[in-house]
């Protein structure tokens, strides 16, 4: 398969239609190699094109983020919200099971949290949040996780096991529809910001910042896909691509490695960062997981 | 390999006569076969081969799966309400194993 | 929080379309990218692939309808719908429908066994596509013959995969 950094290059660089007939064999097999280059004109007009259109695009929609299944298809975004059809209520089942299930001496999750779809309706759409006693930024997997180590005294599943992925998509579940309400101040503040920068800045061999695709050139079509927004409303999403139920900060490590960038681990300060920033981005938007992704 | 577990969705309660449509989602990889793990092992095909589908102990649906099966398999299809009874799934997997699940079917 | 890289993100998934690709230009089916001296044999035609399974007979063309996504946006989970114009009473009935996609590493993809009992023949499924390329339905009617459907589809790739 053609590589992204292949096909932003040869946008940038364009293929003249004009290319004079002599270059013979080589242009035609770079033509059938590249037939994307076709139409795209010269590098600059391309670029004055884009830089116009994104412009206008920021301009009109500047107000009104969408979730990135408003970017699928119709009959993916009639699946997502079939729960006999979406995989991702799998996961979900199974994150109901383990949710009461016992092991050893420990409680269950719901011999505290009883009552789970009110008492847990709203949980997911406050993540990630700082943690009082920690002061640290947490998300909802490493709250669950944090409820399974200090309170049940059981090893942590680890980030994107199965069972931990199971459970975050149950707990968001209980909180579909429900609009987030994640703060950027008092003590998130300081996360908030090193969000926002990460978001901002250039990174990667691509050299591209997130802003520029997920605000710049949404609507657009990179491969095959629409750019979205970038929002993560929909995870843990089951995503085509992976054949399975996968978290936001997998997601991202694609973000990262699709621009060439550093991958950093799931879990670390900077994707917890930059969730914490892209949930306030979608603020008043409602919870979708288990989304459905391509 | 993750755990197995099917969603079954079909309506509780039919009239006699009546055409129900039955949607059957399953977890389940459908490993291929020839695809490197992270550890660089040769993964080998696994995959469910089959799904079997009694009414009332008559056979009313049979899937045949292959490689070409997207994983996490998604299948919906009909039936005639006769009479009530019990619809068990049995899905059968490369190298033997079945896992089998049922749901009832109420006629009025 | 200090975590483990989960072996789901090492997982060459993505090599499975690329790994694909090149099981496809092994088995000399057509790319564009692929110059045509590396393509070898061709594969079996896919009226071959049909006349296998209806044991030698063509399939007419008609009473069968195939809806599958023209632009395909993920090979790895393609919607299909079959239906079949059927009475499906004990003298004429679908017994089974196949689906062949003629250039997946084994193109007989899955087989729906019906009955009478099925009341419609009215299937949906969720099936694996390696490349662009024609599928094809037949249904095996109760009176000896068969009946067919194709769709030519596109299957395009999604922007940024685990593997880049």
């Amino acid at each position: 398969m053609i590589p992204t950094a292949l096909i932003l290059r040869s946008r940038a660089s364009g293929v003249s239609k004009d290319a004079p007939e002599r270059t013979g064999p080589s242009f035609e097999t770079r033509s059938a190699i590249a037939p994307q280059d076709e139409g795209y004109g010269s590098g600059k007009a391309f670029w004055l094109a884009t830089a116009l259109i994104s412009l206008l695009l920021t301009a009109a929609t500047a107000e009104e983020i969408k979730p990135g299944s408003a970017f699928l298809s119709a009959s993916m975004q009639r699946q997502q919200e079939d729960e006999a059809r979406n995989p991702g209520w799998l996961w979900v089942e199974q994150g109901e099971e383990l949710f009461s299930r016992r092991e050893g001496a420990a409680p269950t999750c719901i011999s505290c949290h009883t009552d789970p779809k009110q008492s847990l309706r709203g949980a997911a759409a406050r993540h990630p949040q700082v943690d009082a006693a920690s002061g640290k930024l947490i998300n909802l997997e490493g709250r669950i996780e944090q409820c399974r180590v200090d309170r049940q005294k059981q090893p942590a599943f680890g980030y994107e096991s199965q069972e931990l992925l199971g459970l975050t998509a149950y707990v968001a579940s209980l909180s579909k529809g429900v609009p987030l309400t994640v703060s950027a101040e008092g003590a998130a503040k300081p996360y908030y910001e090193t969000g926002k920068a990460f978001y901002d800045r250039r990174q990667g061999q691509l050299n591209l910042a997130c802003t520029q695709c997920h605000d710049g050139l949404v609507g657009q079509k990179l491969r095959g896909d629409t750019i979205s927004y970038g929002i993560g409303t929909g995870y843990p999403a089951y995503r085509l691509e992976w054949n399975g139920l996968g978290s936001l900060h997998r997601r991202l490590r694609a973000c990262s490695l699709g621009v060439r960038a550093t991958q950093f681990d799931y879990g670390s300060d900077e994707y917890l960062a930059l969730e914490l920033y892209l949930a306030v981005r979608a603020k008043g938007l409602a919870l979708e997981a288990p989304g459905l992704r391509r | 390999m993750a755990s197995f577990n099917a969603r079954i969705t079909m309506p509780a309660e039919a009239r006699a006569g009546e055409i129900v449509e039955i949607r059957v989602l399953v977890r389940h990889p459908m490993d291929r076969g020839g695809q490197v793990d992270s550890e660089g092992r040769v993964v080998p095909r696994k995959i469910l081969n089959r799904l079997t589908v009694t009414y009332a102990g008559e056979p009313v649906f049979r899937y045949d799966m292959h490689t070409g099966v997207s994983a996490n398999p998604f299948v919906s299809f009909t039936t005639r309400a006769v009479e009530t009874g019990d619809l068990t799934f049995e899905w059968r997997e490369d190298g033997g194993a079945t896992f089998t699940r049922t749901a009832r079917l109420v006629v009025t | 929080m200090s975590s483990p890289i989960s072996p789901a993100c090492a997982r060459p998934e993505p090599a499975l379309s690329r790994r694909e690709v090149m099981a496809a230009g092994v088995a000399g089916l057509a790319l564009a990218a692929v110059p045509a001296s590396t393509q070898a044999a061709a594969p079996p035609a896919l009226a071959e692939l049909i006349a296998r399974i209806t044991e030698g007979a063509v399939p007419e063309r008609g009473r069968i309808t195939f809806d599958i996504p023209q632009l395909v946006e993920n090979g790895n989970s393609v919607d299909v719908a079959i239906q079949v114009e059927s009475p499906m009473t004990q003298a004429d009935h679908v017994r089974w429908i196949h689906v062949i996609a003629e250039k997946n590493p084994f193109p007989d993809v899955a087989r729906f066994n019906l009955t009478p009992r099925s009341g419609r023949a009215d299937i949906r499924a969720t099936l694996r596509l390696a490349t662009s390329q024609k599928v094809v339905a037949i249904a095996s009617l109760s009176g000896g013959g068969y009946v067919m459907a194709d769709a030519d589809i596109v299957v395009t790739l999604s922007a940024c995969i685990d593997g880049g």
